[in-house]
């Protein structure tokens, strides 16, 4: 894909932007995040984005309303709903007001970078019918088809490991998980300490 | 109220054996640990049913490992490997079981098919179920027949220490056993997550 593609992701979640940004970034995206809906409105406003993801839940305006507004201002953008909770009525209502995919998080690197992809050739034969056949015959498949078989082992390998895994990653976490809390809550007490003293 | 298929089949299969393989495990192992003071069945018929019981939930635990190692569900037992959101994650639902839930406030996790866990239920269950289960199947299968894994259980330190932590896990697992339902309860109904173990659709509210 072109290094220029714009990727505009909608997330209140500040770690869900990041990923996108690390993933994309390195293979040559631009990615612009928007924090609530009405700041992705307004950057759309601002600049053509090439394809929109965004969460469902967010304070004041919900992704699907968003997916909504942008289909209607800007039917050409391709919007990918992706969110931690696919329930049946939120998928209907996305297909509804014509989004490219719907995503069930959590997303790995893979599946980010094909929903882009798809996204992206998905949208050209809208704008310009018979040009996606043109530029690109088998568009998704020739991604897929350069050499399938150890990509797909590679990834279950990497599941397999990730599983096993776990354990000692969680016995880490849960290890450390008090002195965190306790640094946090005299970090916060001394917040608080020092806000009270200046305002006096 | 939407509904998500949540608990496949082999899951369900497997966490109700569990359960009760657990509950008759815990009863015939106080039998075989208190023999002066309960005495609700023979010595010997505590043994050969604790024996039983647990071959049955040794090859249970297989059948659960199995179900995650082939299908895509592997993803549930995955851990969260940015540290930042583990512990954002961890302390709100804490915070949620120590204050939210009795200010009657939403449950911060939301549970999908890929996601059924909040932070802290996910990285208990990895822990319990790749690292405490098999230490217990195997420090009972050492003690199932202690003269043939002889060298086995020497290389441990001896019977006594492979006992002390059988009888550690032993200790967890009773009280697992009555932690547990009272955690499973505390849905938007008290039965719901039981309903979603024997149906396999868990009640969601919509977002």
């Amino acid at each position: 894909m072109s290094a220029l593609h714009k990727v505009l992701v909608v997330d209140d979640d500040p770690v869900v932007g990041k990923s996108f940004s690390r993933v994309l970034g390195q293979k040559g995206y631009v990615v612009v995040t928007a924090g609530n809906a009405r700041e992705a409105l307004s950057k759309v406003q601002e600049g053509e984005y090439d394809v929109v993801f965004t969460d469902i839940k967010m304070p004041g305006m919900s992704g699907i309303e968003l997916a909504e507004r942008l289909k209607i201002e800007r039917p050409w953008t391709p919007v990918v709903i992706v969110t931690g909770f696919g329930s049946t009525a939120n998928q209907e209502r996305a297909r509804a007001a014509g989004v490219s995919s719907f995503l069930e998080k959590p997303l790995s690197p893979e599946m980010i970078e094909y929903s882009v992809l798809k996204a992206l050739l998905d949208a050209v034969p809208a704008v310009l019918p018979g040009l996606a056949e043109a530029v690109n015959p088998e568009p998704v498949e020739q991604q897929n088809s350069v050499n399938p078989e150890p990509a797909k082992q590679q990834s279950n390998l990497k599941k397999v490991m990730l599983f096993a895994a776990a354990p000692f990653i969680g016995l880490a976490f849960i290890i450390t998980l008090p002195f965190v809390g306790l640094a946090t809550l005299a970090w916060l007490g001394t917040q608080s300490l020092f806000g009270k003293a200046s305002t006096k | 109220m939407d509904k998500i298929y949540i608990n496949p089949l082999p899951v369900r299969i497997w966490h109700w054996t569990n359960a009760f393989g657990f509950i008759l495990l815990i009863a015939t192992g106080l039998q075989l640990r208190y023999l002066d003071v309960i005495q609700v069945m023979p010595f010997q018929t505590a043994v050969q049913a604790h024996n039983f019981v647990g071959f049955v939930l040794i090859a249970n635990f297989f059948l659960w490992l199995g179900f995650y190692l082939f299908t895509d569900k592997i993803k549930v037992y995955h851990p969260e490997l940015s540290p930042a959101k583990y512990f954002m994650a961890s302390f709100r639902q804490a915070r949620f079981y120590g204050y939210g839930i009795f200010k009657g406030e939403p449950n911060p996790h939301h549970a999908s098919a890929y996601r059924k866990f909040n932070a802290l239920q996910s990285m208990t269950y990895q822990i319990i179920m790749m690292l405490v289960v098999p230490i217990q199947f195997f420090t009972g299968l050492l003690l199932w027949d202690v003269a043939r894994f002889s060298s086995m259980v020497e290389m441990f330190g001896g019977v006594r220490v492979v006992d002390t932590v059988h009888v550690i896990f032993f200790i967890f697992f009773t009280g697992f056993i009555f932690i547990h339902p009272y955690l499973a309860s505390l849905s938007h109904t008290p039965w719901a997550h039981f309903k979603a173990m024997i149906t396999g659709y868990e009640e969601v509210e919509d977002e």
